[in-house]
């Protein structure tokens, strides 16, 4: 027997042991597809109602701008060009407005009729020369925008707890050291865990994205296939992120602090309850280096905009990455 | 009982200012059950992790068949650790499976489950074992791939008369099949009906070393607990009075 299916057949073993051990923990499986079906109906019952009556104006620049965005009721934001028009195209501003030349540049979402309302305010109030642009595209709901981060959110517990506390717990308890009395390596231990914890991740979050959106309906415009992908590499970063946490903690409630420390900033920085947009230019260049930012950013440019591959290659690169460092790392300092 | 398959010399271990072995000469032979003897905290475990190979000594040497370990000695030797928690959720059967997988060439599962009597549990939730029945199986993982010597850390370590018994027979069957077995115990009855060589530690170092009956003999005791007593003024455990 060759030692490399010797090596498959020790990390197959290692990989139905896990699988089983979760299963069979009945209450940890059901929680990590009720809670976040939960949040998701918690949220399209909070925000069903009617869309908030305040007006989005994005000023491009900060000179010489027209009156009506001082107007009660309008809130303006700044951004660059282009994602200033991104977000007309989403509905998420109402409209878009730049001084160029002392003439003030204006666009409007062709669909939004609070942009239309403001194109009116902005001709009624403005006498310098006005130039139009249009944009198309539906409006996003609040439920479309949090589903991704929802999801994302559940893979990021999912892993780091699945895999970081609980190789922690296999040392507490001895069991990492009844291992290493076998001809078990660190390499086969370590991948039949990642290999295991990416197939509870993605099915979880497969069962979720399907039976919520079959009830809810919500928006998913790109491709199944990339979303997958999105989710394969999104989790192994997530899983390796939660391996180098494990890797040498021996006491469950520091492992306990650590995960929360590494998970409580993903969840305010990355996006998953709300965009980072208009935010401090140090808070988005933290955000851009935690993995859950680049499986959002990723996952709602498919699900939203139908992006493609090329659109999404920067995010994947980074989650690429993130695992080859988190598992080098890992496979380095691993200690029984 | 002519070739030593372990030879140990000059074998220490430090944890920073603190000398857990210092100094172990002895040798170990074939089909020998060895028993390392001491109160807790004499260096029983410490040594008994430098010859599983778990530990690296901190100085002096432990040499398999006159040799340094071979890459494969995992292969060669079964261990019963103190303490071993297994995977929750996972039946004596899951971990019979598991743990077979990792060898070559296991000793059959229905024979492992015969031998150590697991049938009346074999399906059930390992967190739900007695002790006894805990020990039973972790006794049978220990030996899932055959080795050729097997250690055992305080196996019956609280554990209740009947499971002690119960234990001591399969150890002795282990003994029948003329497998070398290396156990600690503080348990001066368990050495004297299981061990044919003792070594008894204390604070790291060799006190005595021989057989159980030529020991007590030599010393003009009546057992082992009093030829203990009477060398450092501790006393150790009977299994006697827990057995009453």
């Amino acid at each position: 027997m060759s030692s490399i299916s010797r090596s498959l057949r020790r990390m197959r073993a290692i990989f139905i042991a896990r699988n089983l051990e979760y299963l069979r923990d009945r209450a940890s499986f059901g929680w990590n597809l009720v809670f976040p079906v939960m949040i998701v109906f918690a949220l399209a019952i909070v925000f069903s109602g009617p869309p908030r009556a305040l007006f989005v104006v994005t000023v491009i620049g900060t000179e010489a701008l027209p009156e009506i965005v001082n107007f009660p009721g309008v809130e303006t934001i700044s951004d660059q060009q282009d994602k200033a028009l991104d977000r007309l195209s989403r509905q998420q501003t109402d409209l878009v407005l730049k001084i160029v030349d002392g003439s003030v540049g204006y666009w409007v979402n062709g669909n939004s009729a609070s942009g239309a309302i403001l194109e009116l305010l902005l001709k009624y109030t403005e006498d310098r020369p006005l130039q139009r642009g249009e944009t198309d595209g539906e409006a996003i709901r609040y439920i479309d925008w949090a589903v991704p981060g929802i999801l994302g959110m559940n893979m990021m517990y999912s892993a780091l707890w699945g895999i970081g506390y609980v190789v922690v717990r296999y040392r507490q308890s001895g069991y990492l050291r009844r291992l290493k009395a076998t001809p078990l390596t660190k390499f086969e231990f370590l991948s039949a865990q990642v290999l295991s914890r990416l197939l509870v991740t993605l099915t979880a979050s497969v069962i979720v994205f399907v039976g919520t959106n079959l009830m809810l309906d919500y928006k998913m415009v790109g491709s199944i296939a990339l979303l997958l992908l999105i989710a394969l590499v999104g989790g192994l970063a997530m899983i390796t992120l939660g391996l180098a946490i494990a890797c040498r903690t021996e006491s469950k409630e520091f492992a306990d602090g650590l995960l929360n420390a590494i998970t409580f900033p993903m969840l305010l920085l990355s996006g998953v309850w709300f965009s980072l947009d208009g935010s401090p230019e140090w808070v988005q260049v933290i955000a851009q280096v935690l993995p859950l930012t680049h499986v959002l950013e990723a996952a709602r440019a498919v699900m939203l905009n139908d992006a493609g591959l090329a659109d999404i290659a920067l995010s994947l690169g980074f989650l690429g990455v993130f695992c080859a460092i988190g598992m080098s790392i890992s496979i380095r300092l691993f200690r029984w | 009982m002519t070739d030593a398959i372990l030879s140990i010399s000059g074998l220490g271990k430090s944890y920073d200012d603190v000398i857990a072995v210092d100094g172990l000469d002895f040798e170990i032979f074939k089909g020998q059950c060895f028993g390392l003897l001491g109160p807790n905290g004499a260096g029983k475990s410490t040594t008994l992790g430098m010859l599983e190979g778990m530990e690296e000594p901190t100085r002096g040497s432990v040499h398999y068949l006159g040799k340094p370990f071979p890459v494969d000695y995992q292969d060669r030797v079964g261990i019963q650790f103190q303490a071993t928690t297994l995977q929750d959720f996972l039946s004596p059967h899951d971990n019979l499976k598991l743990f077979s997988s990792f060898y070559d060439d296991p000793i059959p599962m229905d024979r492992l489950i015969e031998q150590f009597r697991l049938n009346d549990f074999l399906h059930r939730d390992v967190r739900r074992l007695s002790g006894g029945q805990r020990q039973r199986l972790l006794l049978a993982l220990a030996l899932a791939h055959n080795p050729e010597i097997v250690f055992l850390d305080e196996p019956t370590s609280g554990l209740d008369p009947r499971s002690r018994r119960d234990l001591w027979d399969m150890v002795s069957e282990l003994k029948a099949d003329g497998r070398t077995l290396i156990l600690t115990t503080h348990y001066m009855e368990e050495a004297e009906v299981l061990c044919d060589e003792l070594l008894i530690l204390s604070h790291g170092k060799t006190l005595l070393q021989g057989a159980p009956k030529k020991l007590i003999k030599e010393a003009g005791v009546s057992d082992l607990d009093t030829l203990f007593l009477s060398l450092t003024g501790e006393t150790l455990v009977k299994t006697q009075e827990v057995i009453e």
